[in-house]
């Protein structure tokens, strides 16, 4: 027990004294070994942990789905997407909304970062709509709270990040059990953004001739195949995920470096740094995490909490609700990453002793932590949609509330509606 | 010690580059060869592995550079003046303990016995002390970091706040 209390406290000390998130697990894990064992041998051990926990050619797919999502940030997919959801959605009242909601969901999904996506599309739309006469926090809310969905829609890192922390998940399942939810996620969001549009008389897109849809959607299409490769490899079972991150980098080397020659090879060594450095940000944390994870199992933490959460209750519904009101105040200030790594394996074996599925539970943290990125005081898609949008977070707090409440209902609906996740996994065989 | 620490940042930043890119070729000539040839290249996947391990911990120095590591900045990022002087010495100390208490200690242990044991891996025949030879050398890479940092600000007295403030995390 004295493990836990130290590994608690000099966590805690650390992360809230500004420490990078990654030194203050490493450090933390030592320390609590250090209880029991001589203090070398527990760096030792963690370090060793570190390196293990590294070697996995399932961790692979995040570097190589960073290096293809940077590929494609580069080139002029986010227009080619927009110009796309135009043709689709730009016709209702309202449109352009719905064109940024389809929008992010669609480059999300390709690029499978939320920052970006906000980045990208929000550069692109927030000075349209404001032209078109949108409101600035209006549309800043509907392109932070949207970016979130392209985490939910595979492929996505942070799954993979998942499967590690769980101890082996599917990946492949993970990415299918995704599509739904944020699909759904979408779906509300754009009925949200669609009703306050309709109430403040934005005015409708204009209409697209046919050949020119057809023009449009000719271009985007060398973007979309890029998920009909990727995905419908995985659920094929023709290659893993990791081979199919490679792929994917391939496919968008040729699309931006070749045939269209957005990127030139001369900025290739850059664009190979950047993707390291920001591999090498998560996989940091990947390394002192499993030394973690490896203590507190040692010291019998989840056990210990798992036993106390049932003994408060064993509503299965309860606890449910406990344990996705605690990730959701963890995600308001805690980055997703370092949040799957440290609380999963918390709360994996509560959630697998009330009988619940580890793939239902893996989307259950991420949409719960998703929403995080979007609330203050600490939410990078919130920061990054602020910024491209000319707002504050003062100034959109209100107008996203009506966001998060969409949110916050399908992410009920995916927490007590377990099919939801489940249906096409189970469908696909897994 | 502005030098040596461009030079750091130039020697880790073309390492990981290289790595990167020859990570991405080597797992794409995997799946060529299970494909096209019909049976996987043993080796490469093995070698994935390990460039895997040294882009992420050379990484991870690499962003010490930067300062761009994830942390926690609801507190500290609101401090100014002499609070975010302690702040900064209190984070480049804590990054000082790990990388030589953690990396270079433990991780050098961990080399020195793998090395001991002559434990080798499954395709490449290599010595696993060396793949873990990442850990003390990214270690030495991240103490530099955080020995500069630390000197910065502690030389920095409140005259300088401006400039330790101007290298802020973002």
């Amino acid at each position: 027990m004295n493990e836990a209390i130290i590994l608690v406290m000099v966590f805690a000390v650390l992360l809230f004294a500004g420490v990078p998130i990654a030194f203050a697990i490493g450090l933390a894990a030592v320390a609590a070994l250090a209880v029991t064992l001589d203090p070398v041998v527990a760096a030792t051990v963690v370090s060793q942990r570190m390196a293990t926990g590294l070697d996995s050619f399932a961790l692979l797919a995040i570097p190589f789905f960073i290096l293809s999502g940077q590929l494609m940030n580069r080139g002029g997919i986010a227009r080619r997407l927009i110009d796309l959801a135009k043709v689709i959605v730009g016709r209702l009242p309202g449109g352009l909304a719905y064109v940024n909601v389809l929008a992010c969901m669609l480059f999300g999904s390709i690029s499978g970062s939320a920052v970006a996506a906000t980045a990208a599309i929000g550069g692109f739309m927030s000075p349209l709509m404001r032209k078109e006469g949108y409101d600035r926090e209006f549309s800043a809310s509907v392109n932070i709270s949207s970016s979130v969905t392209g985490l939910l829609i595979p492929p996505s890192n942070i799954m993979v990040v998942f499967s590690l922390a769980s101890g082996g998940v599917s990946i492949a399942a993970l990415f299918i059990a995704g599509y739904l939810p944020g699909l759904l996620l979408g779906l509300a969001l754009m009925v949200v953004a669609g009703v306050i549009a309709r109430r403040r008389n934005y005015p409708v897109g204009d209409k697209v001739g046919l050949t020119q849809s057809l023009r449009v959607f000719g271009d985007a299409v060398p973007s979309l195949f890029l998920l009909v490769v990727v995905m419908g490899g995985i659920i094929m079972g023709w290659f893993t995920p990791t081979e199919a991150s490679a792929i994917a980098v391939l496919y968008t080397f040729v699309l931006s470096v070749i045939i269209y020659r957005e990127i030139k090879w001369s900025e290739l060594p850059r664009l190979l740094t950047d993707s390291a450095a920001t591999t090498a940000i998560v996989l940091i944390l990947v390394g002192t995490s499993m030394g973690m994870s490896w203590v507190m199992s040692s010291a019998n933490i989840p056990q210990t909490i798992s036993e106390t959460l049932l003994a408060l209750t064993d509503n299965r519904y309860a606890l449910l609700l406990i344990i996705t009101l605690i990730l959701l105040v963890v995600g308001t200030f805690m980055d997703m990453t370092p949040a799957v790594l440290i609380f999963t394996p918390i709360f994996l074996p509560v959630a697998i002793s009330m009988g619940m599925d580890p793939i239902h539970f893996g989307i259950m943290m991420i949409f719960n932590l998703c929403i995080g990125l979007c609330t203050p005081p600490v939410g990078t898609a919130l920061f990054v949609g602020c910024g491209v949008g000319g707002t504050t977070i003062a100034r959109i707090w209100r107008p996203l509330l009506p966001f998060y409440a969409a949110m916050f209902g399908v992410l009920l609906l995916v927490v007590f509606w377990p099919p939801l996740s489940l249906a096409l996994p189970r469908l696909l065989g897994f | 010690m502005n030098t040596i620490r461009s030079l750091m940042d130039r020697v880790l930043g073309a390492t990981i580059c290289v790595l990167m890119g020859v990570m991405v070729v080597n797992v794409i000539w995997q799946v060529f060869t299970r494909f096209i040839i019909g049976h996987p290249s043993s080796f490469t996947e093995e070698a994935a592995r390990f460039m895997m391990i040294w882009v992420g911990l050379l990484g991870a120095a690499y962003v010490c550079g930067s300062k761009s590591h994830l942390a926690l900045d609801l507190i500290t990022g609101r401090l100014t003046g002499a609070r975010k002087r302690i702040s900064e010495i209190f984070i480049q100390f804590s990054a000082l303990v790990f990388s030589v208490g953690v990396l270079i200690i433990g991780g050098g242990r961990l080399v020195w016995i793998q090395l001991q044991l002559g434990q080798q891996s499954a395709a490449l025949q290599l010595k696993l002390g060396y793949v873990y030879l990442a850990l003390p050398v990214a270690g030495g890479f991240i103490a530099l970091y955080s020995l500069f940092a630390l000197i910065e600000a502690l030389r920095s007295g409140t005259d300088a706040e401006s400039q330790a403030e101007g290298r802020d995390r973002s």
